[in-house]
């Protein structure tokens, strides 16, 4: 009757390719085509000056309430680099590098913080879901999305994320526990960012990773550094190639940082250090990207400025298609089910009967 | 020219106050440049400029507290070529006119409106069109759940939260007003009744209208009284020819200024008086426990017919006031009632109710209880009539009367002991002079 360590047949990883200080695993580097790490480093550069727009124009009282991602950028990217063009990402509000790699437009991805069903669309022959901002609802979603594709047999994969607050609801639990009891293919990737709203990583779980939670769900478990593309590339594709060849769902932890606030609606500074962020700064995903570019000889001081130029253009571009566009207020209510409830048609018909109250349209003010 | 409002920064907040002002008037400002430093209970935020310009009047200070919509910055952003240059060629041509010329998004986030940015596009706006002062009806959703629960239109509850809104407690009050209101009057909401109508236009042209809300009251309470009241109509005449006769002597008589005595103030009177003696007709029944409430006051409601339908103000203690009173307190609800003056509370708490259509002829009709009263009596045109008295058929002023009664409560024999009480009093007027 001896006491003896189990042997569990899972792994939980810690990973790294690409050091803070621009040293590089040369064993663990992944061979990319130059043209894709040019276009990585500009979804990774459009994402952080979209972002930074959205903070402003939130701001100025142009858009909703809105959730950053700054310093997140390389964990979901990275992600949707490595998914094939027919698998599924699903993603929540901190996914815009992703988002933009997979080829939603900005202006799609505005509407949706500006509150606009027509935000929730998927350009044509995305398979994504719509952002949602729900905890760890998106565990759920990819599970069921994963079963799907299994169900069908398509050899298709489905990534998710959700944060590190995630993983404490019941949600994520299920969604794992079915994904692994089924064996589904899906990877399902932790954005810890540190701070779930105001509560730091270090109460949220007394786990010493969030990878190894894996283990209880009997999947293997892997800690990348979230903002090293170039790992988290590595990482999930390994991920989803077992996934795809019937090796079952991954959990992948991206270790990354919060740089901004939850969200347009809170103060990080009532909560944690100015010092706990500076820490952070030199780890940033964009900076460490450029470097590694620079040191290749993809990119340098002229096509960096001509980029940015390129971007706020488009972002412009953006903004203003965002903001020409109009949508009929009775719409709101029409998505959510096929057919109207009754209660929703009477809301319908009490919206409708006050907008034509109302008559038309009201003139713009005149400043 | 270009006014910065302070936008909605964030749930819930409505005001920040002014930490730093980091432009000056005068400066050129490029769009997205920081401008203000602004602390809300939520953070502490910079504003960057919407509009590439430069500042032509700041009207805040550091220190200043500043609500949502307040003016924090003009703009004069009529100089093309600073900052960004202008993009018109590719403004899509479909710039909105008829539609609303502000960006969609700030009527989600924020009353304090950032301005399109082709504003240039936008269609001037007529002097004729102020902005529409009926907003939508301030109320949080469970609150307007209420509101439908109860058959309250809550467009017409007062509200008393911040800014006007609609409270639970505004909604409950509201009901409650209506609830004793539609005693008087009308009654509390029962689902349409009747079930789907047929197509009538198949038969011929129709036209539909919307009823007027007293309309609605009306038909819930005439309905709400048809479903719950079994009711008895008891019929008789009284000869009021000697009552006529003094009538007509003493409103000859008047001085200026004084109101004529009319028949429904004798009759008011006499009712009162014996309401006294017949508390059971000046109860109501309830039905949940099985109990009925007698009323230790004689409220009369009185149908008036106005304008824009039938009303039922209130006469209160009238078996306490003289018959003159009662007059003249007739002629004043009545006119109040036809001009639309009354309130809620002339329309409350009446014990039994009398309708005359006697002006407009007719001999004898079945009122409606006016639920949860028990009673109602009805007045039919007084006319000569040839009539036996004494031996001989004579021509004799006779006053048909209706008494409507809920059965549930009030039997037929006390109901006829009722009505023959009245007559008494109708037929001789010194016993009505005796009961003042």
């Amino acid at each position: 009757m001896p006491r003896e360590p189990i042997k569990l047949p899972q792994r939980v990883e810690s990973l790294s390719v690409l050091a803070a200080d621009g040293r590089i695993d040369a064993d663990l580097e992944p061979a990319l085509d130059p043209a894709d790490l040019r276009r990585l480093y500009r979804t990774m550069l459009a994402s952080r000056r979209l972002d930074e727009r959205a903070l402003a124009l939130q701001r100025q009282g142009r858009l909703g309430t809105y959730g950053p991602s700054r310093g997140q950028e390389a964990a979901s990217l990275g992600v949707a680099y490595a998914l094939g063009k027919d698998d599924w990402l699903v993603p929540t509000f901190r996914e815009t590098a992703g988002l933009l790699w997979r080829g939603w437009p900005m202006q799609t991805w505005l509407l949706y913080w500006g509150g606009f069903e027509a935000g929730n669309v998927p350009p044509a022959g995305v398979h994504d879901l719509p952002i949602a901002v729900p905890i760890a609802s998106q565990c759920q979603y990819g599970m069921g999305v994963a079963w799907g594709c299994k169900l069908r047999g398509e050899g298709r994969v489905c990534a998710t994320f959700c944060g590190d607050g995630g993983t404490s609801e019941g949600d994520f639990h299920e969604a794992l526990n079915f994904a692994g009891v089924y064996n589904l293919p899906l990877v399902t990737v932790i954005q810890n960012n540190h701070w779930a709203i105001s509560i730091p990583r270090s109460r949220q779980t007394a786990s010493q990773t969030l990878a190894q939670k894996a283990l209880a769900y009997g999947m293997d478990g892997v800690q990348v550094d979230g903002n090293d593309i170039l790992a988290m590339i590595v990482a999930t594709r390994e991920a989803v190639e077992k996934a795809r060849t019937g090796g079952g769902p991954t959990l992948i932890e991206a270790v990354t940082y919060r740089m901004s606030m939850h969200t347009t609606a809170d103060d990080p500074k009532k909560y944690r250090t100015e010092d706990e962020v500076k820490a952070w700064e030199p780890r940033d995903p964009l900076l460490r990207f450029r470097a590694y570019l620079h040191k290749k000889g993809l990119l340098d001081e002229s096509t960096a400025g001509a980029l940015d130029a390129e971007i706020a253009a488009e972002i412009d571009q953006a903004v203003r298609q965002y903001e020409q566009y109009r949508q009929d207020p009775a719409e709101f209510l029409r998505h959510m089910y096929a057919e109207l409830t009754p209660e929703l048609q009477a809301q319908q018909a009490e919206l409708q009967a006050y907008l034509e109250r109302k008559h038309a349209p009201t003139p713009a003010p005149v400043p | 020219m270009f006014d910065f409002k302070l936008p909605d920064l964030g749930e819930g907040v409505h005001e920040g106050q002014i930490v730093h002002v980091l432009v000056k008037e005068g400066d050129a400002l490029a769009e997205y440049q920081p401008m203000l430093e602004i602390e809300t209970d939520k953070a502490a935020v910079e504003i960057p400029s919407p509009k590439a310009g430069t500042v032509a009047k700041i009207h805040v200070q550091a220190g200043q507290t500043v609500k949502v919509g307040h003016v924090l910055i003009t703009i004069d952003d009529s100089a093309v070529g600073v900052g960004p240059p202008p993009k018109a060629a590719v403004q899509p041509a479909a710039a909105p006119t008829a539609a609303p010329a502000r960006p969609a998004a700030t009527v989600l986030t924020s009353s304090a409106v950032a301005p399109p940015p082709v504003r240039a596009a936008a269609p001037p706006v007529p002097p004729s069109a102020p902005p529409a002062k009926d907003g939508p009806v301030p109320a949080a959703p469970a609150v307007r759940k209420l509101a439908r629960e109860r058959g309250v239109d809550i467009s017409a509850v007062p509200g008393s939260g911040p800014g006007g809104r609609i409270l639970r407690e505004d909604v409950e009050r509201f009901s409650a007003g209506e609830q004793v209101a539609r005693t008087a009057t009308a009654g509390p909401v029962l689902p349409p009744a009747g079930g789907e109508l047929p197509d009538f236009s198949q038969y011929g042209p129709v036209r539909r209208e919307p009823v007027p809300q007293i309309r609605k009251t009306i038909a819930r309470q005439m309905t709400r009284a048809w479903l719950n009241v079994p009711r008895v109509t008891h019929g008789d005449v009284a000869d009021v020819t000697d009552l006529e006769r003094n009538r007509q002597n003493f409103n000859a008589a008047l001085e200026p200024g004084q109101a004529k005595l009319t028949i429904t103030a004798i009759v008011t009177k006499a009712v009162a008086v014996a309401l006294r003696d017949f508390p059971v007709l000046n109860c109501s029944f309830d039905a949940a426990t099985e109990e009925v409430v007698y009323k230790d006051y004689v409220h009369l409601g009185i149908a008036v017919d106005t304008p824009r339908g039938l009303v039922v103000p209130v006469l209160r203690d009238a078996d306490k006031k003289s018959l003159p009173q009662i007059a003249a307190d007739l002629h004043a609800i009545a006119e109040k009632a036809r001009t639309v003056k009354f309130e809620i509370a002339d329309l409350r708490g009446a014990t039994f109710s009398i309708t005359n259509v006697g002006a407009l002829g007719g001999k004898f009709f079945t009122p409606m209880v006016n639920f949860p009263e028990v009673g109602i009596l009805g007045l039919g045109r007084a006319k000569l009539e040839p009539a036996v008295y004494e031996g001989h058929v004579v021509p004799r002023m006779m006053l048909p009367l209706a008494l409507s009664f809920d059965h549930r409560v009030v039997d037929g024999a006390v109901a006829a002991r009722f009505v023959s009480a009245v007559i008494r009093s109708l037929e001789n007027p010194l016993r009505l002079i005796s009961l003042a």
